[in-house]
């Protein structure tokens, strides 16, 4: 530790991870905060208190694109970002009926656009609902944006709202992997 | 187990997933599809609902509790009647060895999640006996 380190002694050292848009990240270590900026997208921060495994993802419902047909493919993005974040928890050892949920974001920053931060935020307690996790805490909706960090190993959040500058530029993104939808026979 | 409603194809098909909300989607795009469509909850329901019925296709989830879809893929077919069941992955999951491991264990294809319902649909009228 050198002279300028503030942090009490056997403290480790923070590892920050920014969890982007369209991402989902999971952890158990002590040492990692997980961090966010939110407009409209939602972020979820999903904690097992017994496996002391968190984790947090970032969504923005995406208006359904042409290609994909009929379906309400907002809903399903959204969807995949929820599963994708539980399978990383629990490959860490959690168990979803030991997990809370705590739900930020949301914000309807344009008065006059739809109230996508509402839909968004919507479709996280129903979710939460629909699959029998524990709804601990929300700071939803509104019309500011907020920053968000995330102890993964400890369950503990940090929110405060920030300028609305800060935010990185969001839009509906595709998901975030290349092979989504493939289908592949043997 | 729950029960989609009655549709004019024959096609039966049997989905998998501990995810209330990803059933609820799937039999929404399922159905919208002309598909009949039953539901289990994990592996093991199922296996006890396959005892006594039949479907044509199974699309199933891989994490799940009491009973994965590895687990659930291998216990069909060790069963003669099940032993040629068409079954789809469908996952989040998506590396090599998963995939590997799943056509190891007798399954027919794998589609990773988020699903495109045209998609899906056409590989279970091309899978479908």
């Amino acid at each position: 530790m050198s002279a300028m380190d503030r942090r009490p002694p056997g403290k480790p050292a923070a590892k920050r991870i920014t969890v982007l848009q369209g991402e989902a990240h999971a952890s158990s270590a002590p040492q990692v905060e997980l961090s966010t900026v939110l407009g409209s997208c939602v972020a979820t921060c999903l904690f097992d208190p017994i496996a002391r495994v968190g984790g947090m993802n970032h969504f923005l419902l995406a208006e359904p694109p042409p290609h994909l047909g009929h379906l309400e493919f907002d809903e399903h993005y959204g969807l995949f970002l929820m599963e994708l974040l539980i399978n990383e928890m629990l490959k860490l050892g959690a168990a979803k009926s030991r997990l809370k949920a705590r739900l930020y974001g949301g914000a309807n920053m344009n008065s006059g656009l739809s109230q996508i931060g509402s839909a968004n935020a919507a479709f996280a307690r129903r979710f939460l609902q629909q699959e029998g996790i524990v709804q601990a805490f929300e700071d939803l909706e509104g019309q500011s944006a907020r920053r968000v960090y995330f102890q993964p190993a400890t369950g503990r959040v940090r929110c405060s709202t920030t300028a609305q500058a800060a935010i990185p530029k969001q839009k509906p993104a595709a998901p975030p992997q290349s092979d989504i939808g493939q289908v592949e026979l043997f | 187990m729950t029960k989609g409603h009655e549709m004019t194809q024959s096609t039966r098909i049997l989905t998998v997933d501990d995810s209330a909300s990803m059933r609820a989607l799937l039999l929404n795009a399922l159905q919208q599809e002309g598909f009949n469509v039953e539901q289990a909850v994990d592996g093991q329901d199922a296996l006890d609902w396959l005892a006594t019925n039949e479907v044509d296709v199974i699309i199933t989830d891989i994490n799940m509790p009491r009973l994965d879809g590895f687990g659930l893929i291998e216990r069909l077919r060790e069963s003669a009647r099940h032993a040629d069941r068409p079954i789809l992955v469908l996952s989040t999951e998506s590396s090599d060895e998963k995939k590997r491991r799943a056509r190891d264990a007798g399954a027919t294809g794998w589609i990773v999640k988020p699903f495109n319902a045209d998609k899906l649909a056409a590989a279970v009228r091309r899978i479908a006996h």
